[in-house]
Order: structure tokens, then C-alpha cells, then sequence
């Protein structure tokens, strides 16, 4: 076990630690409300006390099951649903003795960049609190990046870890399709989602993520885990379009590469010939897997249900139409829209068709470079609503991450720089498996640009 | 997208709409429409459809009851309507 982790072992099993973890929750959650349920005693029962990771919390976003707790997707539809059963990513921390103390806010379904599409809760950015914390997992970056707990779940769909990760300051990392289980998970976009991890090292991050692969029967596409090993010698960069990145962010990358090759690797610059085409691709796919998975919230057997129906129909019309919020709803209307017959040519089997081609691309890449390093979003942490980032221009800014999603591989945030007060990160990807090409990479660069800290960050306590 | 199609999409997703929501979202659904239509510029003619990133063959399991680790009576409690242990729904007919 790492350093970090040790520092924090037992201290949901010590009095005086634990209160003083509860009064320091409290201080941050009164300014960034990341959390929607947080209990620090009721997941004890369900964690090992014997094992290596026991009285150390975690918290998990809210569209991943934990007996016990309550598991709303961030959506009015499920405000008072609670979960009967763990999914196994969460059992398997358990298993190995951390304990989960509360469930995190999301955008609603995992559907935004902002965390503002929850219908819950707002959740602000622990380094400026006028500005967003990210999303879909903003609720476990900010808690993350605050010092609340060392390590939080979330969920990748189309860059729901990386981009929070990158907001906040922290490391985000979404394994390779099928690494982790995702059993449990509520499922928005099955074929491009996975779960991931939030952390502020990367021995964490690595930790967690040995405790949570591999296969799992219960889910169909998780696959036993062979690492792809291989020294990374060569990265790639990506070739930006000059004005695609904000000032900041175009510097922040440019110092990573600097930072990469003072790290005695060789860079050299690559492109992605299919990257114009794959944000239109990847929204077809999410809308589309979106409008059949979220069929099953009808009102009948969980979830919201309308005070008064004459029949099923219209109990499931009622339902669906008071309990969603405005993004699912726009997401499941163009997912039942390019399943229609007549359109799957021109939209969803044409995408599927445009997800080889990227595939096609980064095959190629990985024949020359042992690993990648690209751009996150184009601008660091946005302020809430929409007066930055509108939220069509918030879908096109899912670019840069949402193609590991429609490859299936590997992608680690590492922190970079702070830019006028705010963190800005960058992504490293690798082959399917290659998460430990990832690790070291990031291992080299943290010991001299560790995780920054936002003021009034303090863990002198746990000492 | 027009209204008529809105709506007719709506029903087929069980979705109720009102007239405020359905302006708005008729203009946000033919944004990412015309924006999906840039995928018509590329030629994909050569090309087979991905379904998922990384599947290996079926996976089979011997036709064995499961290991239960939910217990019914715990998922029926979050049904919004219940008598004895059947979930309740309007009348149908």
C-alpha cells in the first residue's frame, strides 16, 4: 500500500480522527456541495475491517449502486430510490476494507460537463466557487480535490472523469473498455462507458484500479486483465488547430510536452485524421444506447411516479415527463430519432462506421508511439450556467475526450498547471491494457509537479 | 426537425411534451442534427460498424440458478405502488 493510503487507514475506526474528518467535510461541503448523501457510519458493515484498505472512506458517484445508499443519478425520477445491492467495483473496495462514505453529485443520468444538469444540487469548483467542478463526476473530483476522502469512483462515458479530474486538479482515470465491471453502474451509453477513478496521486489512482479490474461474470463485456507491459519510449502529441484551445490551456499544454521531453522522452507530433468527425459520431452512439437504456424509468416498478394516471400509458408519459430534466430528455429525443427506420443509415450505423475509423487511426499511431499525450477541454473551469460555454458548445468541447471512449482505451488525467488560479490537466492514452505505460509516465512527471492544492486544503490532521 | 416529427418521436419515447418545452428542444434537436449531418462529408464506404470497443466471443455459464444477492422484498420496497407483493398500475382496460 502507498504512502497516502497509509496516512489515511483507520481513520473511520479512530473517534478522534473521524470526528475531526467529519468537521472538515463539513467546513468544504458548506462551499462546494459535493456530496448528495454522506453517512460516515452506515458503510462499516459492509467493509472488511480486516483488510488492507480498512476505515480508509471513498465516495462513489451516484449512478454507481451501494447497498444501503440511495442511488438517484442525480435525477428526480430516482430522489428516493434506495440501492438493494453493490455494484462489483464497489464490493471489491469493500472486500479489500475501504468503506464508502457517501454518494456524489453528477449531472443528471452522467449527462453534462458541469455537474449543473443535476436536479439535486449544485456543485462548486473547490478552487473558485463561482465556477463548475466539471461533470459528469464533478461531485467526486471536487470532493476529491478538497481532501475530503482520497479516493472517489466515477464514471467515463465520453471524458465524465478525465474532464472533472482536469477542473479540480487532480488525477481521473478511465481504464480500457471492459477492464472494470460495470456491473452496478446505471447504464446511460453501455458501449462507450466505464468506471473510473478520481485520486490526488497516482499510487492511489494505481492502487485502486489493481483492486477493481478484471473480469466479473456478471458483466458480459468485462474481460480478464492481461497488462500490455512495454516501456514507453516514444509519445505522440497531438497537433492542435491554432484558437481550438483557450490561452491557457494551449499554454498549459505546450508546458506539458516541454515537461514530457525533459522527462527524456522522445515527442513527436501526430494527428488524428478522423478527430473532425468523431464528437458527431460519439453523440449519435450516447443518444442513441441513451433513448433504449433509460426506456426502463417508466414509474412502474421504481422511481418517480405521477400523483394521478388513467392508465399505464400515460402513467409512464406522466412520469417520464416530471421526472426528467431538460439534457435527458433533449438526449433520449435524437437517440429515438436516429433509431428510427429510415434514418439508421445516415446516422447510427454511419457512426459506427465512423468509430471503426478512429479505431483504424489510433492502430496505426500505436505502431509508432508507445503512448499519446492530448489536450483534455479547450478551456479550464467555467462559471455556472451558460454564460461561458453554452451547452451545444460544452457537447463540441467533448473532443479530445470522448475518443478513447469510442476506442475503448486507456486515458489518464495528470495535473499540470495552475492558469490564473485555475488547474488545467492533460491526457495520457495508451493501448488497450497499457494502463501501466499510463502510470509511468505520470509517476516520472509527478514527483516534480505533484497534485496542486486549492487554498484551504488541509490534511494536518490526519498526521 | 418540424413539430409534427417532434412529436411523433416524443410519443414513440413515452415522452409527454408541453408547448414551452417542445419550442425549445425543437430548436436544440435540429442543432445537433444539422451537426450530425457533418458525418455525411466523410466516405465510410469501406468501412464495417464498430458495436463495442472490445468483445470477445458470447460467454456462456452453466444454466444454473445464480448466487441471489438481492432480496426481492428490498427491490419491491421502492415500488411507487404495492399490494402484497404485486406491483400496482393503473387499469389497463
Amino acid at each position: 500500500m502507498n504512502k497516502e493510503l497509509e496516512l489515511w487507514k483507520g481513520v473511520l475506526s479512530d473517534g478522534t480522527k473521524k470526528s475531526k474528518l467529519e468537521k472538515y467535510i463539513k467546513g468544504w461541503e458548506e462551499k462546494i456541495g459535493s456530496f448528495l448523501e454522506i453517512d460516515l457510519n452506515r458503510g462499516a458493515y459492509d467493509s472488511n475491517e480486516s483488510g488492507a484498505l480498512a476505515g480508509i472512506p471513498f465516495g462513489v458517484k451516484d449512478n454507481i449502486a451501494v447497498k444501503g445508499f440511495k442511488l438517484t443519478c442525480g435525477s428526480k425520477m430516482l430522489q428516493t430510490l434506495v440501492s438493494p445491492y453493490s455494484a462489483t467495483v464497489v464490493s471489491r473496495l469493500q472486500q479489500a476494507g475501504a468503506q464508502v462514505i457517501g454518494k456524489t453529485n453528477l449531472d443528471e443520468f452522467g449527462m453534462g460537463s458541469s455537474t449543473d444538469n443535476s436536479a439535486l444540487q449544485q456543485t462548486n469548483n473547490p478552487w473558485d466557487t463561482e465556477r463548475v467542478a466539471g461533470g459528469s463526476s464533478g461531485g467526486s473530483a471536487a470532493c476529491v480535490a478538497a481532501g475530503l476522502v482520497p479516493f472517489a469512483l466515477g464514471t467515463d462515458t465520453g471524458g465524465s472523469v478525465r474532464q472533472p479530474a482536469s477542473f479540480c486538479g487532480i488525477y481521473g482515470l478511465k481504464p480500457t473498455y471492459g477492464a472494470a465491471s460495470r456491473y452496478g453502474l446505471t447504464a446511460y451509453a453501455s458501449s462507450l462507458e466505464t468506471p473510473g477513478i478520481l485520486a490526488r496521486t497516482v499510487a492511489t489512482t494505481k492502487d485502486v484500479f489493481d483492486i477493481i479490474k478484471g473480469e466479473d461474470e456478471r458483466d458480459q463485456s468485462s474481460l480478464s486483465y492481461e497488462a500490455e507491459g512495454g516501456q514507453v519510449k516514444t509519445i505522440g502529441y497531438l497537433k492542435i488547430e491554432e484558437g481550438a484551445l483557450n490561452a491557457d490551456v494551449e499554454a498549459s499544454y505546450k508546458s506539458s510536452i516541454k515537461r514530457l521531453e525533459d522527462l527524456e522522452y522522445t515527442l513527436v507530433e501526430v494527428e488524428l485524421p478522423t478527430m473532425d468527425y468523431v464528437v458527431p459520431a460519439y453523440y449519435t452512439i450516447a443518444m442513441a444506447e441513451a433513448s433504449a437504456n433509460l426506456a426502463r424509468f417508466n414509474g412502474i416498478r421504481y422511481g418517480y411516479a405521477p400523483f394521478m394516471a388513467e392508465n399505464p400509458n400515460e402513467l409512464m408519459k406522466k412520469s417520464r415527463h416530471e421526472g426528467f430534466g431538460d439534457e435527458v430528455k433533449l438526449r433520449i429525443l435524437l437517440g429515438t430519432y436516429v433509431l428510427r427506420s429510415g434514418f439508421q443509415d445516415q446516422f447510427y450505423v454511419r457512426s459506427q462506421k465512423i468509430r471503426t475509423a478512429i479505431r483504424n487511426d489510433f492502430e496505426k499511431l500505436f505502431t509508432k508511439v508507445d503512448s499519446l499525450v492530448m489536450p483534455i477541454f479547450p478551456t479550464a473551469a467555467f462559471h455556472h450556467g451558460s454564460s461561458d460555454l453554452d451547452s451545444f458548445q460544452q457537447k463540441v468541447a467533448d473532443k479530445y475526450t470522448c475518443v478513447a471512449n469510442l476506442a475503448g482505451l486507456p486515458a489518464l488525467t495528470i495535473p499540470s498547471s495552475v492558469e490564473n488560479g485555475l488547474p488545467v490537466g492533460v491526457q495520457l492514452m495508451a493501448p488497450y491494457f497499457g494502463e501501466d505505460r499510463l502510470f509511468e509516465i505520470a509517476v516520472k512527471a509527478e514527483e516534480k509537479y505533484p497534485a496542486p492544492q486549492p487554498e484551504d486544503f488541509d490534511l494536518e490532521w490526519l498526521s | 426537425m418540424d413539430t409534427k416529427e417532434l412529436y411523433h418521436t416524443a410519443s414513440l419515447a413515452r415522452l409527454e411534451l408541453d408547448e414551452k418545452e417542445a419550442e425549445k428542444l425543437s430548436r436544440e434537436v435540429s442543432q445537433m442534427l444539422e451537426y450530425f449531418n457533418h458525418m455525411l462529408e466523410l466516405d465510410v464506404s469501406n468501412l464495417e460498424p464498430t458495436t463495442h470497443a472490445l468483445m470477445k466471443n458470447n460467454r456462456l455459464r452453466r444454466d444454473v440458478v445464480a448466487e441471489q444477492t438481492v432480496d426481492p422484498d428490498e427491490m419491491l420496497e421502492n415500488a411507487p405502488d404495492l399490494e402484497d407483493r404485486f406491483v400496482l398500475i393503473p387499469n389497463v382496460l
